[in-house]
């Protein structure tokens, strides 16, 4: 409806983006590390030979998998505080919730990776004279990554996607800024539109990068 | 810290928390009406390998699977109207924004069940005389289908966690129905819980649910 696009006053708040930048980024990074961390530890208790090792791992993937992130982080920021007497940062409340929703999504894609390395080659490792962390560390976990650099890189994708929510909780990232901004500005067109071109942008290079890592990664296996 | 937990605050007002159930079902399923026939399309297009349309279907998956739900949900509730100069309601601009990137993801779980059938299925089907469409409709998608249910399935519960952003902008879904009760009522902790078991329950016995399914039609390939 003719109406005039001017995407030149987002230059000029340059700053203020930027600072919603960080705040992705910063969020995406911690979410991503604890994520895979986790996601580590509850894959290792998923394949234990161990039974109630085993089924906390189950639990753990289906219980934060089946809650929508939103409802886990209105959880860590509303509910958690008045049970443990602290009130979390913005940050952490997200953080937590994310890294946890992550973090089952995680386990099993670690999981079918580290199921995807024959017997043989732990065997041989333990022939070789490795403990179990060994094993993980040296033989069995640079194969595994290998084999789901696919599905993890998706993974890691989504996680991005989902650091978005955190806007709900006021936690200053970029979403957040552009809601902000476009009510200063009364520019919701450009400011909307911008901040979905940007995770376009971004997470089609990621995926480049990530196909661009199989193929190398494919050369040498 | 001792804290006394009283879900009877919560059922006293469960009447909010229904009627918000209930949204977040029809929400749902309106997504779901929009994206499963733009997914089969969208995916059919891909495969013609048509010039420009199957370009057009390419931008369109990828467009909608890079953007954050939430930033779609904002874009077609906030941008969208003042670009096309119609008002939508929450329900219409959540269930476009979810419908369309569910339709994107479907798209990319129909084209992947299409492409696991082997060529011999084609032209053993073209040897017996059937054109492309017979052929799909009678040797490739019977099987394709059987393929596809598990990720169609997944691609459904994660529609239904992503319903739940549609109260960022105020639609009266469940969650938004909570932060409602819990400041009413003063107890965050049982409301916020109630409403992440019922999104565990229900994709929890969902998802269980499709398992039995498939192990009960299995046909042995």
């Amino acid at each position: 409806m003719g109406h005039e696009w001017d995407f030149a006053f987002l230059l000029e708040q340059r700053q203020f983006i930027l600072r919603g930048l960080m705040g992705t980024l910063y969020l995406s990074l911690t979410c991503i590390g604890a994520g895979v961390a986790l996601g580590l530890v509850f894959a290792t208790a998923r394949l234990s030979s161990f039974a109630p090792l085993r089924l906390i791992g189950t639990c753990y993937v289906e219980f934060f998998r089946n809650i929508p992130a939103l409802v886990q982080i209105f959880w860590c920021y509303f509910a958690l505080p008045i049970l443990t007497g602290m009130q979390p940062s913005v940050f952490i409340a997200a953080a937590t919730a994310i890294s946890l929703y992550a973090g089952a999504y995680l386990t099993e894609i670690l999981r079918s990776g580290i199921q995807s390395i024959e017997m043989g080659q732990w065997e041989a490792a333990r022939a070789m004279g490795f403990g179990y962390f060994g094993q993980m560390r040296y033989v069995v976990l640079p194969q595994a990554l290998r084999n789901v650099v696919p599905p993890l890189t998706n993974q890691i994708m989504e996680i991005v996607k989902t650091t978005t929510v955190a806007s709900t909780i006021a936690y200053g990232e970029i979403l957040y800024s552009a809601k902000l901004l476009s009510d200063q500005e009364f520019r919701p067109i450009e400011t909307y539109t911008a901040v979905g071109l940007f995770f376009i942008v971004a997470l089609t290079l990621l995926s480049f990068a990530s196909n661009l890592l199989e193929r190398r990664l494919r050369c040498y296996g | 810290m001792e804290y006394h937990w009283d879900f009877g605050a919560v059922f006293r007002h469960s009447e909010l928390l229904i009627e918000g159930a209930k949204s977040t079902f029809r929400l749902a399923g309106m997504a779901m009406l929009i994206a499963i026939p733009l997914g089969l399309a969208s995916a059919l297009l891909r495969l013609t390998r048509l010039p420009v349309l199957s370009w057009v279907a390419v931008l369109y998956t990828d467009l909608f699977r890079t953007s954050p739900s939430i930033v779609l949900i904002y874009w077609f509730f906030f941008a969208f109207p003042l670009i096309v100069g119609i008002d939508f309601s929450t329900f219409t601009a959540v269930s476009l924004a979810l419908g369309l990137q569910t339709g994107a993801y479907m798209s990319e779980v129909f084209r992947g069940g299409i492409h696991s059938i082997k060529p011999g299925q084609w032209q053993a089907a073209k040897a017996l005389g059937m054109g492309v469409v017979p052929a799909l409709r009678y040797v490739i998608l019977p099987q394709a289908i059987r393929r596809m249910i598990p990720v169609f399935f997944t691609r459904l519960t994660e529609l239904f966690k992503t319903t739940s952003l549609a109260a960022a902008i105020s639609y009266a879904e469940i969650v938004q129905m909570a932060s409602r009760t819990a400041s009413e009522t003063f107890r965050p902790i049982e409301t916020f819980t109630v409403v992440a078991l019922f999104f565990f329950v229900v994709i929890f016995t969902a998802s269980q649910a499709v398992r039995f399914a498939e192990r009960r039609f299995a046909v042995p390939e």
